[in-house]
């Protein structure tokens, strides 16, 4: 019946889907999460629960805020001895380094906006490069004030990369092994398909109370198959974003000539001056610019406002200003950026319609980032992401189930370890996340370096839970339940109503508020969703309770029929 | 407030749909019946062609709702959704599907005359 096909198939499936698997679960988990990653945001810096804002006035607000910003200290101290050229002098202080370049972004679902500045290196190795050394800030673009920077967005700064690099930045190396993972995942996604054979026949399959191997079976194929487009997508969109990046090595060093000189060929066919002129200019009024830009996208239909707004070689004659659409009416991530020159604000290029193979790049890149405006899709992504969730966790369970009274009677290790494990990725993370909202609430919000330590709570609950898992897998040896899967469910449903009761407290934003009284839907669904949260953690530690209790009688260890049931996996 | 109702449209089409597969599927119809499922044989295959026809309406409504691009997106995260939920409703309130018999409940008149 099996084919030497369907084997390798099998085997690909359980070892790489093991192994990766644990990437696989922190990429979901904080994937779903950064769905709301502006959310979590505002839940967590209780002086940006405002209104979401539109891009403000260049004239009147962003430019007086700009020339707050600063070249960042650690970026100075790390490019400037790699930028700067000895021979032609001493290197210029930070502060007075000139800045180069203005950038301003929002999304419909930020009240606070984000600008940064490229400082340049006046006396560089490589004229003809970029050399700049970056400063950025977070604007309150009511006021013009600018939001402390030692605060961490928990949502965009912390979920969000963590889902796409593990917050591992040495050498970019979780960067590399979540697109292992994604390719993993692919592989993974086609070899199970293959496996299940049962596609359609056991499309609806799901039979919680037959035994928890045939159970966790039932629901890994029902999640993984329901889910598939979702999982497809997600994981190829996810490498095609990061296509370019994962070809770093080579596009810095072998082929960075050709990256130079496709620069210089670039501008020379879109007219947009790659270099400084070295003549100094006024700039124009931004605002005018802007207003140009919007008459121009609503003479094509496509009314909006600005996303993104960069000023480049700033104070120079060849300075432009690039305006481009917030998308958050369409899934295509298209920016239909106008360009203007800065002294004049004369028009310089409008970027053409992309090609056919431009528009399915933008349309698959723009499905996974999610600039739109549509609150069902958003959600119907977190069901995908907690489905994709569900599927790798029952992955993890079902290895475990198929193998530990063989492992018990062996006394090997194997799945003692990877139970723990499990246990680690799927209630320790979520510990860890909802830990780091916890932290949140109860450091002071004068703390300096608040934000580091925030982190640091984060990795400390998550490393607590792996202490906490390894010496609780005793049982696992005698083919039984790791209770620590049931104490860090009730650990969770604790913390969860900690981190909302806390929010309560501390910024008087309790939910009666939020939902009834003065709604602000972006922290009440942090917090409904919390709740949510800490009751499915009591259902499950209940229901775990229960489970662990018969598994004292051997009896139950003897299913007549579970290998000819489950006989592949 | 059009799009609201349209993708409520879309969603009721799309549960609707998948419970009608569902429904059309041997094991599950007696699993919901309580009945022999060889009895039924043309309402469940009424029913997998009800399914069949509600699934496409669910994308059209989608499509009423939202520009194709987010329509197609909208449509197949909700036939994911419907799918889970009709497979929860079976392995824990399999009886709750019968209020997705188009022709009425247990013995309505479509049930009868397709047992008969």
């Amino acid at each position: 019946m099996f084919t030497r096909f369907h084997l390798s198939m099998a085997w690909l499936h359980t070892w790489f889907g093991l192994v990766l698997g644990y990437v696989l679960m922190a990429c979901f988990f904080f994937g779903t999460l950064s769905v709301f990653d502006r959310e979590f945001d505002r839940w967590a810096l209780p002086d940006t629960r405002f209104e979401p804002q539109p891009m403000p006035s260049f004239d009147k607000v962003l430019q007086p805020a700009f020339a707050q910003l600063q070249p960042s200290p650690v970026e100075y101290d790390l490019q400037m001895p790699v930028l700067h050229d000895p021979a032609l002098g001493a290197p210029t202080p930070r502060l007075q380094l000139p800045p180069d370049e203005y950038w301003a972004y929002t999304t419909h679902r930020d009240p606070v906006l984000a600008i940064g500045a490229g400082f340049r290196v006046p006396l560089a190795k490589d004229p003809t490069a970029e050399n700049h050394i970056h400063g950025d800030a977070t604007l309150d673009p009511r006021s013009g004030a600018l939001v402390r920077a030692d605060q961490l967005k928990i949502g965009s700064q912390w979920f969000y990369p963590m889902h796409y690099g593990l917050n591992w930045h040495w050498n970019n190396l979780g960067i590399y092994i979540v697109g292992l993972a994604a390719l993993g995942m692919l592989a993974a996604l086609v070899s199970g398909v293959v496996m299940h054979r049962k596609v359609f026949k056991e499309f609806f399959t799901f039979r919680p109370k037959k035994h928890t191997q045939r159970a966790t079976l039932d629901l890994h194929n029902l999640t993984g198959v329901v889910a598939l487009p979702f999982h497809f997508f997600f994981a190829f969109t996810g490498l095609l974003i990061f296509a370019g990046y994962y070809w770093f090595p080579v596009s810095q060093f072998q082929l960075k000539a050709l990256h130079d000189q496709h620069e210089v060929v670039e501008a020379r066919h879109t007219g947009l001056p790659h270099a400084r002129s070295g003549v100094a200019a006024p700039l124009a009024s931004v605002d005018a610019m802007v207003a140009e830009a919007q008459r121009r996208w609503a003479a094509r239909d496509a009314a909006g406002q600005v996303g993104f707004l960069q000023l480049h070689h700033l104070g120079d004659a060849n300075g432009y200003v690039s305006v481009y659409r917030a998308g958050s009416d369409r899934v295509a991530l298209v920016g239909e950026g106008i360009h203007f020159k800065a002294s004049t604000g004369e028009v310089l290029r409008e970027d053409p319609a992309p090609s056919a193979v431009g528009q399915i790049t933008e349309f698959l890149t723009g499905l996974h980032l999610q600039h739109f405006k549509h609150w069902l899709l958003r959600w119907l992504y977190v069901l995908g992401g907690l489905l994709g969730c569900v599927c790798i966790a029952t992955g993890f369970v079902f290895f475990v189930e198929k193998r530990k009274q063989q492992h018990a009677k062996t006394d090997a290790l194997g799945s003692r370890l990877v139970d723990a494990l499990a246990v680690t990725t799927v209630t320790g993370m979520v510990l860890a996340a909802v830990g780091m909202l916890v932290a949140n609430r109860l450091l002071p919000a004068e703390l300096a370096n608040k934000g580091e330590w925030e982190k640091w709570s984060f990795w400390g609950v998550w490393l607590l839970a792996l202490v906490h898992a390894l010496a609780r897998s005793g049982p696992v040896a005698r083919a039984r339940i790791n209770p620590a899967w049931r104490e860090q469910s009730w650990a969770l449903a604790v913390l969860a109503v900690a981190a909302v009761v806390l929010n309560a407290v501390t910024t008087g934003d309790h939910l009666l508020k939020t939902v009834i009284t003065a709604p602000y839907w972006p922290v009440a669904g942090v917090d409904l969703s919390l709740l949510v949260t800490a009751g499915v953690a009591v259902w499950a530690a209940r229901h775990l309770a229960r489970r662990e209790r018969p598994a004292t009688a051997p009896t139950t260890n003897a299913h007549p029929t579970p290998l000819a049931e489950v006989a592949h996996g | 407030m059009a799009e609201a109702l349209w993708l409520i449209t879309a969603g009721a089409l799309s549960l609707a749909g998948m419970a009608w597969l569902a429904l059309a599927m041997e094991g599950h119809w007696s699993q919901v019946m309580q009945r022999p499922a060889e009895a039924a044989i043309r309402t469940r295959q009424a029913l997998r062609m009800f399914g069949a026809i509600a699934l496409p309406l669910a994308l059209l409504a989608c499509l009423q709702a939202d520009r194709p691009s987010m329509a197609v997106l909208v449509w197949l995260m909700l036939l994911a959704g419907s799918a889970v939920l009709v497979a929860m409703l079976l392995a824990h309130r399999p009886q709750a599907l019968r209020a997705a018999l188009p022709l009425g409940g247990p013995g309505g008149p479509g049930i009868r005359r397709g047992a008969s």
